[in-house]
């Protein structure tokens, strides 16, 4: 009877669904056009607002094909109808899948495979982002959807639910800036996937949970209280402790013996940090809230060629009696012996304290543990593009196109990519000929997720890269500037994790007030 | 075909039923009647399991209305007032839509019951009239030949035309079928109703068949030698008494042609004329509504 059920739902709403799939289809368009191509503001604007507009736009969908046969109320007639439950609730998640997530993984496979991407990596790319949808809006929506009476009521208990969601979000705000940020520790990290992974297993149980009891035993009133369970399980989630997620990271390093010599130690010959010039002075100690500590530490047993970058800090002081004076996370150190611009292993650690705390310990010994979570990586790959012009394919890079900005100061590289994006790069300009460089930028987005970040705006990773060859002050000078653009092109260097490791350092007695900036 | 046992809702503090016991029995076609918010509708929706029971019991063809199946839904039909159905369906597709579920569906008697009751398929189910859709309600409920049909206040709003429409479609189906309907309508339930059930806030006040109830209730003028006066103690079964001048009206529940006459006497004294009349359903609901209402005043 799925069938039989679902064209009846088609006859009902295929209208919805057919201007759901052309929103969907001139999203994909536009995201496409946006990718590599077009830059215009219009173009800009819409890419960033639409496929913000078309998850709505899916919720209303979602909610609308669940309420074609609403569970709650007493007046729907197909409650006294012999229709089995189950193939109902089969046929609401069919066409659900299909309505919604139909359009967007057609739209995905015919443009990854007009923009050139292998048929293999497009349905893998594009039946990923089917599966994020699923479990992170369709599932949630459609056991949402079911506890209600129609749209109105729908409508009304997500607002209520949003209202909750922002209270909750506010007070773990406050309970986090209260604890120095240490009770949200995997919220927008490297391992932030686990917490992820945690929620859709909410979400799965919760569905599963939540459907049964409201398809097949009608308990609304129990199914709401569930979903106020769940949701709060899954803020819960939030909260995930940072050690057995790092944990498990760390089991998942691809070489774990890569990290086996490095070394992390206090070292107070280093001296005490000296801040650049022209920093506002507000931010030492006395002058505002907060004040700043620097502790010289020194990174060893890293090989050239390196990066080390801290998923993690966390830092302790005790005072005396060993009793807990402190404890917050840091922002941790980087120690970048790849490229262009390596630098030396020595670094200052940044500590944050309360004014007040540190005006009470500045001149007492205490002791201070530093907890870090690292991630150490390697050279993985090189590719170059013609600075300007350049069309290529490069594995792990994307289909990239460079072109002048422009204000003509800087080279601009867009990639589409159908596989998950670089975590670590740098990038510069080189002209072979006369074996010239500039400067490399280098950054790194930590994302050890096992698949593809977060695909629920677009199946397509997609990145740009702005280097620049010319100040528009006058203030700096390029090596490689726009008159040997022709002859020059971009180096691309990527880096991949090699290990995810802890280290601590422990200083058994310290005077914070030795550690001011100078 | 249906036994309800002690049967009681609550609605948060409000208690729509309370205790209701009655049974209807296979072939028969019980009216539940009582004034509104009497807890009828309620009754029908727990039946059908659309709502559950505070506490006691309702079984239907056997089962607990709690866990009616699909196999028991084929064997139920069911017409109410408030029954949506989809707006956007034309007539056409929605019977085409459900006739699948339903291995007994009878095309010819479809087709027939289609034609008696004169309900344009073409039409969008969002677009008929009120008397149409109990119409289409019915067109619904009767093709399957349902052993049990359930009928929540059909005659609800309908004209005249529309109701004989929809009385002459029911009762040519009826067959052999257990008819369980719910009205405060009670001219149109005169002729149809095997067995009654009066219903009153939430608590059924008695139940009998039709031939019984016409039997017992008899509306009496009483004309007497003297100028009347009510009874010290008038007998229970006597409703509604008045006196005015020689004549004492009132309606006898427990009507005994042999007995009656001597019965006034006693109570009375001298008697010149005893008129009784049998009563139409209406008047008898009416009576007893009053009754209630005043006994409860009391």
């Amino acid at each position: 009877m799925i069938w039989h059920i679902f064209k009846k739902d088609w006859k009902l709403i295929w209208i919805f669904v057919a201007v759901v799939a052309a929103s969907q289809a001139i999203t994909e368009f536009v995201l496409a056009k946006a990718r590599v191509s077009d830059d215009s503001p219009m173009i800009t604007l819409l890419a960033q607002n639409l496929p913000t507009g078309m998850i709505f736009f899916m919720m209303f969908l979602i909610a609308a094909i669940v309420l074609l046969d609403a569970i709650p109320g007493l007046r729907q007639d197909w409650l006294i109808r012999p229709i089995p439950r189950r193939d109902l609730l089969l046929e609401k998640l069919l066409f659900t899948v299909i309505a919604v997530e139909g359009p967007i993984f057609l739209a995905n496979l015919v443009l990854g495979l007009a923009s050139g991407f292998s048929l293999r990596s497009v349905l893998l790319v594009s039946a990923e982002r089917v599966l994020y949808l699923l479990f992170f809006l369709v599932l949630p929506i459609f056991a949402f959807a079911s506890v209600t009476k129609n749209m109105t009521e729908a409508f009304i208990f997500a607002c209520g639910f949003a209202f909750l969601i922002a209270v909750f979000g506010t007070f773990a705000d406050y309970l986090n800036t209260n604890a120095n940020r240490t009770l949200t520790p995997t919220l927008y990290t490297g391992i932030g996937w686990m917490g992820e992974l945690t929620r859709f297993a909410i979400v799965l149980v919760a569905a599963a949970v939540i459907l049964r009891f409201q398809y097949f035993f009608r308990k609304t009133f129990l199914s709401r209280a569930l979903v106020f369970f769940f949701g709060f399980l899954a803020f819960v989630s939030l909260f995930l402790p940072w050690r057995p997620a790092f944990a498990i990271e760390e089991r998942l390093s691809p070489d774990p013996a890569a990290a086996k010599n490095l070394s992390l130690a206090f070292h107070s010959q280093i001296g005490r940090y000296q801040p650049p010039s022209g920093v506002n002075n507000s931010m030492y100690p006395g002058e505002g809230r907060d004040a700043d500590v620097f502790l010289p530490l020194r990174v060893s047993g890293m090989h050239s060629g390196d990066t080390l970058i801290t998923d993690h800090g966390e830092a302790r002081l005790f005072g005396s009696g060993g009793k807990l004076v402190y404890h917050g996370s840091i922002f941790g150190i980087e120690v970048d012996k790849a490229g262009l611009t390596a630098t030396g292993e020595d670094r200052h650690q940044k500590i944050t304290l309360p004014a007040s705390l540190y005006k009470q310990l500045q001149g007492q010994p205490v002791q201070a543990k530093l907890d870090y979570s690292f991630t150490l990586f390697s050279l993985s790959k090189s590719y170059a593009i013609p600075a300007i012009g350049g069309d290529e394919r490069m594995p792990g890079v994307g289909w990239c196109q460079t072109k002048l900005n422009d204000a003509g100061t800087a080279v601009t590289m867009k990639c589409m990519m159908a596989e998950k994006g670089p975590t670590c790069g740098g990038i510069f300009l080189e002209n072979p000929s006369q074996g010239t460089q500039n400067p490399e930028g280098f950054g790194c987005y930590p994302e050890y997720t096992p698949y593809s970040a977060r695909p629920l705006d677009d199946a397509f990773r997609r990145w740009v890269a702005r280097v620049s060859f010319r100040d528009p002050n006058g203030l700096a000078k390029y090596p490689v500037d726009g008159p040997q653009l022709p002859q020059s092109r971009l180096v691309i260097r990527l880096y991949q994790p090699l290990a995810h490791f802890t280290r601590s350092v422990v200083i058994p007695q310290l005077k914070l007030g030795d550690w001011q900036p100078r | 075909m249906i036994q309800v046992q002690d049967l009681h809702k609550k609605f948060r503090r409000f208690e729509a039923l309370r205790g209701l016991s009655f049974s209807v029995p296979q072939g028969s076609a019980f009216a539940l009647i009582g004034a509104n918010g009497a807890g009828k509708t309620t009754i029908i929706k727990i039946l059908t399991n659309i709502l559950e029971p505070t506490s006691g019991r309702a079984n239907l063809l056997g089962v607990d209305s709690r866990k009616l199946s699909p196999r028991e839904l084929v064997q139920i039909g069911y017409v109410s007032e408030n029954q949506d159905m989809p707006a956007r369906l034309t007539v056409a597709e929605y019977v085409d839509y459900l006739r699948p579920f339903y291995p007994s569906w009878d095309r010819d008697l479809e087709r027939e019951t289609l034609r008696q009751l004169r309900l344009p398929p073409e039409r969008k189910i969002g677009d008929l009239s009120h008397g149409m859709r109990l119409k289409m309600a019915l067109l619904c409920a009767l093709p399957y030949r349902p052993k049990l049909l359930l009928l929540d206040e059909p005659f609800s709003g309908l004209d005249p035309l529309v109701r004989d429409e929809f009385m002459e479609g029911l009762l040519k189906q009826a067959g052999e079928m257990t008819i369980l309907i719910s009205s405060h309508e009670l001219g149109e339930i005169d002729g149809v109703a095997t067995d009654i059930g009066f219903l009153d806030e939430g608590k059924l006040l008695f139940q009998e068949s039709m031939a019984e109830l016409n039997g017992r209730f008899r509306e009496v003028r009483v004309t007497l030698a003297h100028e009347a006066a009510p009874p010290a103690q008038v007998p229970k079964d006597w409703l509604g008494l008045q006196a005015m001048g020689n004549v004492v009206t009132f309606v006898e529940t427990s009507f005994d042609e042999k007995r009656f006459g001597e019965f006034v006497r006693s109570r009375l004294g001298e008697v010149r004329a005893i008129n009784s009349q049998p009563m139409s359903l209406r008047s008898i609901f009416t009576t007893l509504a009053r009754a209630a209402r005043d006994s409860a005043a009391a």
